[in-house]
């Protein structure tokens, strides 16, 4: 298997450059048996990858240690699911996996475009042909190859590091990469729109699920990102602007632009080149994201850095790319056009646009904060590196701003919104918004930041909220139905436009998350066995934790564990018993010397009880066994609000997926005179 | 045996991709019948613009101004769109969408009470005297 996968990984070279040439070959000379050829190469593509990518697997699974890879990302007490994902625990099987997904998704755009869109298809086979022969030279070329030998067998592996052995740390890289890599579809399609001309809104109607898809995964993926920081670095943190972080919240904040600006187009033909710019720099920033996560470019606290000269090589990559994105839409200019303009100023037009202006200027901050210590090495020969602070100083109007227009946006109508209807339209919204700040003012919640932003919150969600209750009842009238069936009919005929509110709504309960940050507690304590820390929540409530016993484990070669110290809490909410907590420090075999801390996490809707074992005398309990080296140093946190993130990442997930539907409707819409005289078979005086 | 693997793999690989270039096997390279057209996607486009004037509309975002304009324009556009569409075409359907396209144009109130269509700007329904207000909505509670 595995002498075959690496066979598969050479085969596909010839292939996907045969593919790439035939793809543009056969659509500059409209030869239909190259163009066949061409998308034949993508199915045999896909399998040869899907060949090497189990080689690799083969090579965990049955512990072949004279792989360089294996050797570096595995071990024999390794538990298999981690072997599994040990395709991508390092750069060269994340280059690998990412090139796998990239096939895949090649072979469904192309299997599912078999009698459509054939006038695109020949440049999209090129493109996306192209594109996997990049990465498939990176593979082969580089020194990173994932079949790469040793010349010589080690007894065991160096072993995974046990940080990312945690479930969420199993789905967080491959759902980010999904998204990563279904974006590559759009840009194809974007850049055959380039070649041959069409460039109406069809590519951006063929694509639009595509473009859907992939930000639900990069969506899904950062959040998973956080949870896995959340439970797995300790500190009680889920995002701390770490440059990887960043490299995927840069993508997700172009596509998110994206996906509202591509609407402008489609209802006004606007904005053409704007949406090349954004499909060309999201596809650009998805292949840095996941070159930078691996690449040792800048410090983080998950490049896991291995092998800098592919920085460089990815760096021209992404350049030329850009390069010749810009001079094909210089080319094509004069088919860019706007065929409208903004017709007034108070309109969803520009309401999309003031969101899509934040969120391009909230991409060059983040950028901009991340590449600092590159550019400044580059230019000053020092590294200059800004932290957390910086970030939120800039995001946080940034982020204020897009909620507010959450709110606003749904109100105006296209083209024109007069503003009488305005003020009519706000007023009871913003009596809500503000009625809720007074309450929480009331009751005790000073912070600015959070006051404004539970407001604004509450404005979008009384909006959203009215907007569903309106629709239905004036398709009820309009159509003459009940409710459910209204409002059924409603959300379903309007897909898009009805999953993106439900969005709306979970990305409201992930900013209101965020903005409860100010509340949160942290007390650190160092105790005996028996004593006692009684710990205020700032939403009422008196957690009452007794500290019981540090137990001491040692060698426990299945689980991977050199030692291990469980320190068990009692906890008491208000009196009533909530159970034992458990929280740990462990040393692993492999890697030799690493270490961790588990954390013990107690989830309420309102607030999460977050504990972590920062002090304990290991010497005495794990070498000595001393029954009074028990002393131990607790953080203790509470956390307002933070199961508000995965609470919204699975109404984000509902909302989306109402998009994704796939729709029953015909390639034609019905037409208004179908509609009219099903509608309404006999006006009167006709 | 792992040579003959490689050797079957690659021979199947090879055989896949060439099959259409030796054989004359062509993949089509225009857009089909079933599929819309630039001046298509414009008609698709316009329509829908209508149906969210009228959503805009009957949930209180345009009032009754803004709505009668705007939807002159955009019917204006849809004809147009419609017209070219029926040179290029030339088909019956298209026709019939002209003319529905027209009807909307004339009868542009319909009353709330008897369902009777009005001529755009009639303040008063025509059948059975009712007045033509904007349907206002009960906006929020």
């Amino acid at each position: 298997m595995n002498i075959l996968g690496e066979l598969a990984l050479w085969v596909a070279l010839p292939v996907t450059a045969w593919g790439m040439a035939l793809g543009y070959l056969g659509g500059r000379q409209e030869r239909g048996d190259l163009v066949l050829s061409a998308e034949r190469t993508v199915y045999a593509t896909f399998i040869l990858i899907l060949l090497a990518s189990l080689g690799i697997v083969d090579n965990f699974l049955n512990d072949r240690f004279e792989y360089w890879y294996t050797a570096n990302y595995s071990s024999r007490n390794l538990f298999v699911f981690y072997k599994v994902a040990g395709l991508w625990a390092g750069q060269r099987g994340s280059l690998l996996f990412w090139l796998l997904l990239l096939s895949f998704f090649s072979a469904l755009a192309v299997w599912s475009n078999q009698r459509k869109n054939r006038e695109f298809m020949p440049y999209v086979v090129g493109t996306l042909m192209g594109l996997q022969l990049f990465f498939i030279v990176v593979l082969l070329f580089a020194e990173v190859n994932p079949y790469e030998k040793l010349g010589f067998t080690p007894v065991d592996g160096a072993g995974l590091n046990p940080q990312l052995q945690n479930y969420w740390m199993s789905f967080h890289p491959p759902t980010l990469y999904l998204g990563f890599t279904a974006f590559t579809v759009p840009f194809a399609f974007a850049m055959a729109a380039l070649m041959n001309g069409r460039l109406d809104s069809r590519w951006i109607e063929v694509t639009r699920k595509w473009i859907l898809l992939s930000w639900f995964f990069l969506s899904v993926g950062i959040v998973l990102g956080m949870r896995w920081a959340y439970e797995e670095l300790g500190w009680g943190g889920y995002w701390f602007w770490d440059p990887v972080e960043n490299a995927s919240l840069l993508p997700w904040l172009t596509a998110t632009a994206f996906l509202h600006s591509i609407q402008i187009q489609e209802n006004r033909g606007m904005l053409k080149v704007w949406n090349m710019a954004l499909v060309l720099g999201t596809f650009v920033l998805t292949v840095f994201a996941t070159f930078l996560t691996r690449s040792g470019l800048i410090e983080s606290v998950h490049t896991f850095a291995e092998n800098t000269t592919i920085a460089y090589i990815f760096l021209t990559f992404m350049a030329s790319i850009v390069a010749w994105g810009a001079v094909m839409v210089i080319y094509r200019l004069p088919k860019l056009q706007s065929e409208n303009q903004i017709q007034s100023f108070l309109s969803r037009e520009s309401a999309f646009l003031f969101n899509n202006l934040i969120l391009v200027a909230a991409t060059f901050a983040v950028a901009w904060g991340t590449l600092l210590p590159l550019i400044s090495e580059g230019f000053f020969g020092e590294q200059i590196t800004v932290g957390p602070p910086f970030f939120n100083r800039i995001n946080v109007p940034f982020g204020i701003a897009l909620l507010a227009l959450m709110g606003i946006g749904p109100v105006i109508a296209w083209r024109r919104a007069s503003a009488r209807n305005l003020k009519k339209n706000f007023l009871w919204p913003l009596g809500v918004g503000l009625g809720v700040t007074a309450v929480l003012w009331l009751t005790g919640v000073r912070h600015g930041l959070a006051l404004t932003t539970f407001g604004l919150s509450a404005f979008v969600l009384y909006i959203i909220v009215v907007e569903f209750w309106k629709g239905t009842k004036a398709r009820a009238r309009i159509e003459g139905e009940g409710f459910a069936a209204a409002f059924y009919h409603l959300v379903s005929r309007n897909r898009r436009r009805w999953g993106g509110y439900i969005v709306h709504v979970g990305v409201v309960l992930i900013f209101a998350a965020f903005a409860a940050e100010p509340y949160y507690v942290e007390v650190q304590q160092t105790m005996q066995p028996g004593e006692v820390t009684e710990l205020e929540s700032p939403l009422g409530g008196t957690y009452r934790l007794t500290y019981e016993s540090t137990s001491s484990n040692v060698r426990d070669p299945d689980q991977n564990l050199a030692w291990q110290a469980v320190a068990l809490v009692m906890v008491e909410r208000n009196g009533k018993t909530i159970g034992p907590m458990r929280t740990e420090k462990r040393g692993y075999i492999r890697p030799e010397g690493q270490q961790s801390t588990e954390v013990g996490i107690h989830s309420r809707p309102l607030e999460d009880l977050y504990i972590t074992l920062a002090d304990v005398d290991l010497e005495g309990i794990i070498l000595e066994n001393d029954p009074n080296a028990q002393a131990a140093t607790f953080s203790f946190m509470i956390k307002p609000l933070v199961g508000w993130i995965w609470a919204g990442l699975f109404v984000l997930m509902a909302g989306s997926l109402i998009g994704l539907w796939p729709s029953a409707e015909k390639v034609r819409a019905p037409t208004v005179a179908s509609k009219a005289t099903v509608a309404d078979p006999a006006p009167a005086g006709d | 045996m792992a040579l003959l693997g490689a050797l079957i793999l690659v021979a199947a690989v090879v055989g896949f991709i060439l099959q259409p270039v030796l054989q004359g096997h062509w993949a089509s390279l225009r857009h089909q019948d079933d599929e819309m057209t630039e001046a298509e996607a414009r008609r698709r486009v316009t329509l829908l613009a209508l149906r969210d004037a009228e959503y805009d509309f009957a949930t209180g975002k345009l009032d009754v101004d803004d709505y009668t304009a705007l939807k002159r324009q955009l019917s204006a556009e849809a004809l147009a769109v419609l017209q070219e569409l029926e040179a290029s075409e030339g088909s019956d359907l298209v026709e019939a969408e002209i003319a529905a396209a027209r009807k909307e144009l004339e009868e542009e109130v319909r009353c709330d009470t008897c369902r009777h269509h009005n001529p755009t700007g009639s303040r008063f329904c025509g059948a059975c005297g009712a007045a033509l207000v904007p349907q206002e909505t009960a906006g929020a509670p």
